[in-house]
């Protein structure tokens, strides 16, 4: 066949770098509405659950008990059960029912359902759903602060950086897993020097984060997976009760967690037992919703290359962040990995969550250059501040993010690098040079930093474990080093765990320390007019970006 | 007895009736959304560190002097349960739960909560083990929530096959 020069041209764009997969139901992918998906129902007696979801209790799996016994609200769930999912979704996209009122009829569904109802609403709806339904009325916005070399100092810097922009939360993690103390303790000094406040949290192994977080090295913890049939969340190592435990762990000490989970994991790791992507996931946020936890880092996550590969996949990953409010838990909502070599594909699925806005749009928005980042990449990434903070003030949506000018951020940057260099030296921990400091005050990446001595690195963050180091010693260092101000910003993180405000439902801290959650902050939208509204000074943060032209320049 | 006091008496015995009876804490009242959160600020005079400090008394002063340690940055019982109370009257029964069995856990030390979060994984402990673990919790921590947590576990793991054998 002659070849098309137009068809050349199609071929060579980026979008057709990406994979794509046709439906296969029997194997799992399929994003909703899968052939085998099992019908809705439920059946209690005697306030317990007899049947869910077209199974007896005498077949119920791990995952089935531990949703049907703690995870649905029983008194309503049988009417609930009875009302056709299309009315259901009608009621979620209707702003005159309130979203207390639908919460009532969300908690008491089953999985099953669930998924049936988001199977009714195209992605316009989800959105009108997404904005009623998420808990807490303001939204925001959490950052990766990465790098290749695990650069203590360039996390300083990022992070503090971040913090200047708008980001609420900054998720660390590792290249080498021994470095996980200096890059939690990187994130916690550069993003108290950024703005006071940001919640740090380092992903690694459960127990090792755990112990991060007790040492208040960091104040939350989010990568604490579930899944959606047994098999695959035994080959996690975990099960629903090790995973429940381990979430009152971290509220005994005074941690904010969530957990995380997502469509694909199931099929990706071989056992989704024919059903769809977002059934499975309807599964993990149940089992989320019984474990007692407070919200879910949810949106497909590491996983969204096999949603974003089938027919209605970004849809689905859609369908799961509104589930997830609809279970009144805090949402996280991906938007984190890479999954598309076009910006134009990347956009359209970052723009489900942002126009709405939820409680954190990315659970992971990358504060360095894509090579930096450590979780396989963003879908945005430091590259694309400009890009984000213009689609805002285009379509007056608040993102969690603001302009800033180049002086401020070198000075912020500076000084994030200075106080660690400062902490370091008063713990004696290894040293971070004048040459280093300078690098992260100007660096694009970890490529325009100095190589460290990793050996060294290793051996005094091991060291920094072994004598245990607290939150309350980098408070003393700080101080020590000249920074009363970043020491009392660290003090008061310290003081947040003896109160436990933050460990509410989409719980941030603003820069006075004032707990912002969906306990004092309840979303409360209803129509126009309602709900979270731009104020005129937010607004003015927008729309000034530094490259717009001023008519009064021309006078 | 005023009438002014028998009236707060009466209004406040009501409340109690109609929040179930739950434990008295703030002035023996239950906590809630609107009268305590945040706790930091609305309580500040009352929440305590396990160690007995006021949090107006955690200060960078005291910190440089030695006065507060890191065990003074800790949660203790009585405020998780208000924050479960607080939580209950937003309607967020589970996450109540959730942070009751936390209050239990305060007292179990840092590294025998790692190890007992390990047991619980699959294939890591026989029956008698966590048994044994629920035991513990009941009779040495006053866990009692926690233990029937991982009785419960013991039972299940054993029907679908996910002890260590």
């Amino acid at each position: 066949m002659k070849k098309s020069k137009r068809f050349q041209v199609l071929a060579e764009r980026d979008v057709n770098k990406d994979g794509f997969i046709k439906e296969w139901p029997e194997v799992g992918l399929i994003a909703m509405d899968g052939p085998n998906d099992p019908k809705p129902s439920i059946k209690v007696q005697n306030g317990k659950v007899v049947e869910m979801d077209g199974k007896k209790r005498a077949d119920f799996d791990l995952l089935d008990t531990f949703i049907a016994d703690y995870g649905i609200e029983l008194s309503r769930a049988e009417e609930v059960s009875a009302i056709p999912s299309v009315d259901l979704a009608k009621m979620l996209v209707d702003v005159n029912v309130s979203r207390d009122e639908m919460v009532k009829y969300t908690i008491a569904m089953t999985p099953a359902k669930a998924a049936e109802v988001l199977g009714k609403m195209n992605v316009l709806e989800m959105m009108m759903a997404l904005t009623k339904m998420r808990p807490r009325k303001t939204p925001s916005n959490q950052c990766h602060v990465t790098n290749l070399k695990d650069h203590p100092v360039q996390i300083a810097a990022d992070s503090a950086e971040a913090a200047l922009r708008g980001f609420d939360e900054h998720e660390t993690t590792v290249g080498v897993v021994r470095y996980a103390p200096f890059n939690a303790l990187s994130l916690l000094v550069g993003s108290q020097v950024g703005r006071p406040g940001v919640l740090t949290q380092c992903a690694v192994e459960e127990a090792t984060e755990l112990r991060l977080g007790m040492r208040g090295l960091t104040a939350y913890a989010e990568t604490v997976s579930v899944y959606g049939t047994e098999q695959v969340f035994v080959d996690g190592d975990d099960t629903p009760w090790s995973k429940a435990f381990l979430a009152s762990a971290y509220a005994s000490r005074g941690l904010k967690m969530r957990f995380t989970s997502g469509t694909g994991s199931e099929v990706l790791m071989g056992y989704a037992e024919g059903k769809s992507m977002l059934y499975l996931e309807a599964r993990c946020i149940y089992i989320t919703k019984a474990a007692g936890v407070q919200g879910l880092q949810n949106g497909s996550i590491s996983c969204i290359g096999v949603p974003g590969a089938v027919p209605s996949g970004i849809r689905a990953v859609l369908a799961e962040n509104v589930i997830t409010t609809m279970l009144d838990l805090e949402v996280a909502s991906g938007n984190d990995q890479t999954f598309s070599h076009s910006p134009i594909r990347r956009t359209a699925r970052t723009l489900m969550q942002m126009i709405p806005g939820t409680d954190f749009i990315f659970s992971g928005y990358s504060a360095t250059p894509n090579y930096d980042n450590m979780f396989a990449g963003s879908n945005f990434d430091a590259d694309d501040y400009d890009d984000y903070n213009i689609i805002q003030r285009d379509l007056k949506v608040d993102g969690g993010l603001r302009p800033v000018t180049e002086e401020e951020v070198v000075k912020i940057r500076n000084k994030a690098a200075k106080v660690l260099q400062v902490v370091f030296k008063e713990l004696g921990l290894t040293e971070i040079t004048d040459e280093e400091v300078e690098a992260a005050t100007y660096a694009h990446g970890s490529k325009d930093m100095p190589d460290r001595n990793v050996v060294e690195d290793l051996k005094s963050a091991q060291e920094m474990m072994e004598r245990n180091i607290t939150g309350i010693d980098v408070v003393k260092a700080l101080h020590n080093g000249g920074y009363e101000d970043v020491a009392g910003h660290l003090l008061n993180m310290m003081k947040m765990r003896v109160s436990g405000d933050h460990l509410h439902t989409s719980a941030i801290i603003d820069e006075n320390f004032h707990v912002i959650s969906a306990v004092n902050d309840r979303n409360d939208y209803h129509g126009p007019g309602t709900g979270y509204q731009i104020s005129p000074e937010r607004w003015d943060q927008i729309q000034n970006i530094p490259n717009a032209i001023d008519a009064s320049d021309f006078e | 007895m005023n009438q002014k006091d028998m009236l707060e008496n009466i209004v406040q015995e009501v409340m109690k009736q109609m929040s179930g009876g739950a434990p008295a804490s703030v002035n023996g009242n239950t906590a809630t959304a609107d009268n305590d959160y945040p706790l930091s600020e609305k309580r500040a005079d009352q929440i305590k560190s396990p160690t007995g400090k006021v949090l107006s008394e955690i200060t960078l002063d005291r910190v440089m002097n030695g006065e507060v340690t890191a065990d003074d940055c800790k949660i203790r019982p009585e405020t998780l349960e208000m924050q479960a109370q607080i939580a209950e009257s937003v309607g967020r029964d589970a996450f109540a739960r959730n942070l009751r069995r936390a209050a239990e856990l305060i007292a179990v030390p840092d590294e025998r909560v790692l190890e007992i979060y390990n047991a619980l994984r699959p294939y890591r402990s026989t029956k008698a083990e966590l048994i044994s673990i629920a035991d513990e919790l009941e009779n040495k921590y006053k866990a009692t929530i926690n233990g029937g947590f991982v009785r419960e576990a013991a039972e299940l793991y054993d029907q679908r096959g996910r002890l260590r054998v």
